[in-house]
């Protein structure tokens, strides 16, 4: 084994010597979702209120910033969902994406932790069946609580109660799932 | 007990002394049980060329007289064996010492192929060809979960990695004909690419530090090989297919060989369709599997003393995984759990795979040159280059489907030179010095973080082993260092992205001693001690992104140290009156800074949701099992096998089970073996039966599940071989699960989904001449 030795040597030089890893590409990450609107305006006029989502470095780096809203008590409202990728560049309209896949796509706006509103969907897909990206809210009395709002991509839209907002039999994967605190007054 | 034979058989051919005259040569020869050493009374023998037939005495002892000098095909069958084929050249009177396979299932020893007789005192156990063949239409790992002590974590039904010990992925180390698998064998996920056709020869090495191989084998070694080339100057080849009820798949291979003056050469390729399987209540939709493979293969002699091969494999995979298997995130985990069918089921059969899948090609080529310097010396000079690409799609939005979420690929040289010293009868050192390669990178266009960085890996190696026989037995010793070096460019998380470089060398020492007794007529007993170090993986330590399956997200330790770890093995072999053998074995294994994917109590805010972050950690982990084998041969024609095994993972520090432990497991076999009668032989029937226990050794907290239920399956096999003149037709049937059991199996990461696959009946058609 001795005699080897030279050998041996000469296959340390080799590693110590290796040509340097050239750079990766950065890949731009058109699909991640960074930034989520969602735009409620009173339908007999006054104040809207817009909830928004940002998180532009994805699943790692730092926590999204997520802002809830303040409504009026006994109000109907629009609400318009936005949802952009902005750290692409082009900057990449997710919500244009969805629009146009809009029967593999739903969004499920619930309320929960005492929050006294309902939502209904205000749009419908090519085969009739609710989309969300356009929805009506209305608040009824004073209260506070959390409005999720969830994206299904690949849902089964036909299973029951999911036409209605009911996401038990929906399937599907989910997108995005935000909890926004909101406070009706 | 230096058994310096090849797997399938093994020819000493004596040339005795005399003059060759005319036609009044002799051929004679005993053939002998490969495993046990046994006799083989009324093996038959036939000469094809003289038509002549004689079947051996009760000594395994046969003659054929009045032989004219020439070339012979020599065919050799006997109750319950795989036929053998030899083709001889006849000038003088010879005689032959002939092994079949006839306990296959007791074969223990490292097989010797072409220029490698790592016989050792490690502890190994093998497949052989002919039952790799009968189901040579599942996965390589599948094969191997035969062996006691070997279980399969599977990703779904399309892709399984084996499990030896109770250790797995990073730790196993597969060698493909000699070279250590490179690729992305990190991922649980990701199936060796190795054809089962061009395996002629498998085996499991259950020892640590198998010091010849390197890679990183801390959990034992799986060593896939296909034969020499037979000496036939004559054009031999063979045509196989199998069809495979549930899935409704389509195996096809063609293998040819000749030996011509030029150089021998072997020809094989293989294609597999496979359309959706089907767990017995419902359709597993997006199963499909299609397979393309070919293994090309030239050996040449240059005078006496060098010897030459070279050896091309391509396997080229697409893999469906199934549909319903597919999920955003925990609140979908957890519906999926609840759901009696998995999401997305359809309910029609389909041969089309979607997203999510997999696909695969790696290129594989060795070139291997022996040269015989002298009777005690010889020196071998090994090359092998591979290209591994692997491309992972996702269901994704806008036609991105289309686009792989990870595309990986791969470049890996690897230089060898082995030097074996034979200085006395007995002795046998070995020394080698080996250089490895490999240039990762993820391939643009993806749109998505890589999981894995781009890394280089370069790690140069020596290693020695000594070995010495003696009248009862033999003892080895051998160690081996490795430097390695492992250097990184990681993408950032945060924003800006940037590139982020790691450069890492570990040193790597490993150390091996064992010996083997023969105690008595009876019993013989094995030990191997080894002590081993891995170094951390490139996915331990820098990998990030979602784990898909269990909804968490995975975080690399850039700071992860070596592992450390002995193993001590004690085997007892014994056999009664050539009737009943055993085969038992015991491990202990303390593993130090034992690298393990620790849930963090933290949960990350996502788009998505709260997800779980998984760090890779470090901790202090015991392992400890054993196998039994039991084996009895009831008569000629009744066999009965039986296999346990038992392994138990602790974590020390936390003093918590270790997750994906295997459960216990007990499987039995029974073969009745027909004579040959006119040109039927080989006949057989079988039925197996494979019970498995639920895993109770995990506490709640550990898994989103409670590991699932024990189950039972069986099994039905028969076969059986027709000659049509010089050549011959197989056929067999096998049918699995039987009664359509419904199941999940603890090391399925697809558990949480669905159940495993259901009734299958497999019926296989070979045609060799």
């Amino acid at each position: 084994m001795f005699k080897l030795l030279p050998a041996y040597l000469l296959i340390s030089a080799l590693i110590f010597s290796h040509c340097r890893l050239d750079d990766p590409q950065i890949p731009n990450e058109e699909e991640l979702i960074t930034t989520l609107r969602y735009t409620l305006t009173p339908v007999n006029g006054g104040n809207s209120a817009v909830f928004t989502f940002q998180d532009y470095d994805g699943e790692g780096g730092e926590d999204p910033l997520i802002s809830g809203g303040v409504l009026t008590a006994n109000t109907e409202y629009t609400g318009s969902l936005e949802i952009l990728n902005e750290i692409s560049f082009p900057l990449v309209d997710i919500g244009q994406e969805i629009q146009t896949e809009d029967t593999e796509h739903q969004f499920f706006l619930a309320t929960s932790g005492g929050l006294l509103a309902n939502v209904e969907y205000a749009d419908t897909d090519s085969n009739g069946h609710p989309v969300g990206l356009i929805t009506k809210l209305i608040t009824r009395s004073v209260s506070s609580g959390n409005l999720t709002i969830t994206l299904r991509h690949e849902p089964d839209k036909t299973a029951p109660g999911v036409s209605k907002g009911d996401l038990s039999q929906a399937g599907g994967e989910t997108d995005l799932e935000i909890v926004f605190d909101v406070q009706i007054q | 007990m230096l058994r310096q034979i090849t797997s399938i058989l093994l020819l000493v051919l004596i040339p005795l002394i005399g003059q060759s005259q005319g036609c009044r040569l002799v051929i004679q020869g005993t053939i002998v049980d490969e495993s046990t050493g046994i006799p083989l009374e009324y093996a038959a023998v036939y000469l094809q060329e003289t038509r002549q037939g004689v079947a051996a005495d009760s000594l395994g002892q046969f003659m054929f007289q009045g032989i004219c000098p020439g070339f012979y095909h020599l065919q050799i069958s006997h109750i319950g064996c795989e036929n053998q084929n030899l083709y001889l050249r006849v000038d003088r009177d010879t005689s032959l010492f002939i092994h079949l396979h006839h306990h296959a299932e007791l074969l223990n020893e490292i097989a010797v192929h072409g220029s490698r007789e790592d016989n050792s005192t490690q502890m190994a156990n093998s497949i052989a060809r002919t039952e790799i063949a009968r189901e040579s239409n599942k996965n390589l790992a599948d094969l191997l979960e035969k062996i006691a002590g070997v279980s399969v974590i599977r990703n779904g039904s399309g892709i399984s990695k084996p499990v030896i010990h109770g250790l797995h992925g990073n730790r196993i180390t597969m060698i493909n004909n000699g070279l250590v698998q490179a690729g992305q064998q990190w991922g649980n996920d990701h199936a060796p690419e190795i054809d089962p056709f061009l395996t002629d020869h498998l085996t499991v090495v259950k020892g640590v530090s198998s010091l010849a191989y390197g890679g990183n084998g801390l959990g034992g070694v799986v060593l896939a090989e296909s034969n020499p080339i037979e000496a036939d100057p004559h054009l031999h080849g063979q045509l196989n297919y199998i069809f495979q009820s549930n899935g409704r798949g389509h195996t096809v291979n063609a293998r040819l060989q000749q030996n011509r003056p030029w150089a021998a050469w072997m020809l094989s390729g293989t294609f597999k369709r496979q359309g959706d399987q089907r767990a017995p209540d419902y359709f597993l939709t997006n199963t499909g599997k299609k397979e393309n493979n070919l293994g090309i293969q030239f050996e040449k002699k240059f005078g006496s003393r060098w010897a030459s091969r070279l050896y091309y494999s391509l396997f080229d995979t697409e893999i469906g995984i199934l549909r319903g298997s597919h999920i955003g995130n925990l609140s979908d985990l957890e519906e999926a759990i609840t759901r009696p069918v998995p999401f997305y089921t359809r309910d029609a059969f389909s041969y089309g795979i979607g997203s999510p899948r997999q696909a695969v090609v790696h290129h594989l080529l060795k070139l291997e040159n022996k040269w015989l310097i002298n009777e005690k010396n010889i020196l071998s000079i090994h090359y092998g280059g591979q290209i591994n690409q692997r491309r992972e799609f996702d269901v994704r939005r806008s036609g991105r489907s289309d686009l792989p979420a990870l595309s990986l690929r791969q470049y890996s040289h690897f230089v060898e030179g082995i030097y074996h010293v034979t200085p006395r009868p007995g002795v046998l050192i070995k020394s080698g010095l080996q250089y490895q390669y490999a240039y990762n990178t993820n391939q643009p266009g993806t749109g998505v973080l890589p999981l894995i960085p781009d890394y280089q890996a370069l790690t140069g190696s020596a290693f020695g082993i000594y070995q010495r026989s003696f009248e009862k037995g033999q003892w080895e010793m051998g160690v081996r260092y490795d430097l390695r070096h492992l250097a990184a460019a990681t993408i950032s998380r945060e924003l800006p992205r940037r590139i982020v470089r790691f450069n890492n060398n570990f040193n790597n020492i490993n150390v091996s001693f064992g010996g083997k007794y023969q105690l008595n007529e009876v019993l013989s007993l094995t030990t191997n001690l080894g002590y081993v170090l891995r170094s951390p993986e490139v996915n331990e330590l820098y990998s990030f992104g979602l784990h898909q399956g269990v909804s968490g997200l995975e975080e690399g330790n850039p700071r992860l140290k070596q592992e450390k770890s002995f193993k001590w093995i004690v085997g007892l072999d014994g056999a009664v009156n050539h009737k009943f053998f055993i085969q038992a074995l015991g491990y202990l294994q303390p593993i130090w800074d034992y690298i393990y994917l620790q849930p963090l109590n933290e949960f990350r805010l996502t788009i998505r949701g709260a997800f779980p972050v998984y760090q890779y950690m470090q901790t202090h982990a015991l392992l400890y099992g054993s196998d039994l084998l039991v084996s009895y041969e009831w008569n000629k024609s009744v066999k009965w096998t039986s296999r346990a095994s038992l392994v138990i993972g602790q974590d020390q520090s936390r003093g918590l089970p270790l997750v994906y432990m295997p459960a216990q497991s007990l499987q039995s076999d029974l073969t009745y073996s027909f004579g040959d009668r006119k040109r039927w032989s080989g006949t057989y029937l079988g039925a197996h039966g494979k019970f498995v226990f639920r895993q109770n050794r995990l506490e709640p907290g550990q898994d989103f599940l409670l590991p699932p239920y024990g189950y039972s399956l069986f099994s039905l096999e028969g076969g059986s071989s027709y000659a049509v003149g010089k050549s011959r037709l197989k056929f067999s049937l096998l049918v699995d699960n039987l009664f359509n059991t419904p199941y999940r199996d603890y090391l399925n990461r697809l558990r949480y989904y669905a159940d495993e696959t259901g009734f299958n009946a497999s019926f296989r058609l070979n045609y060799s001449f």
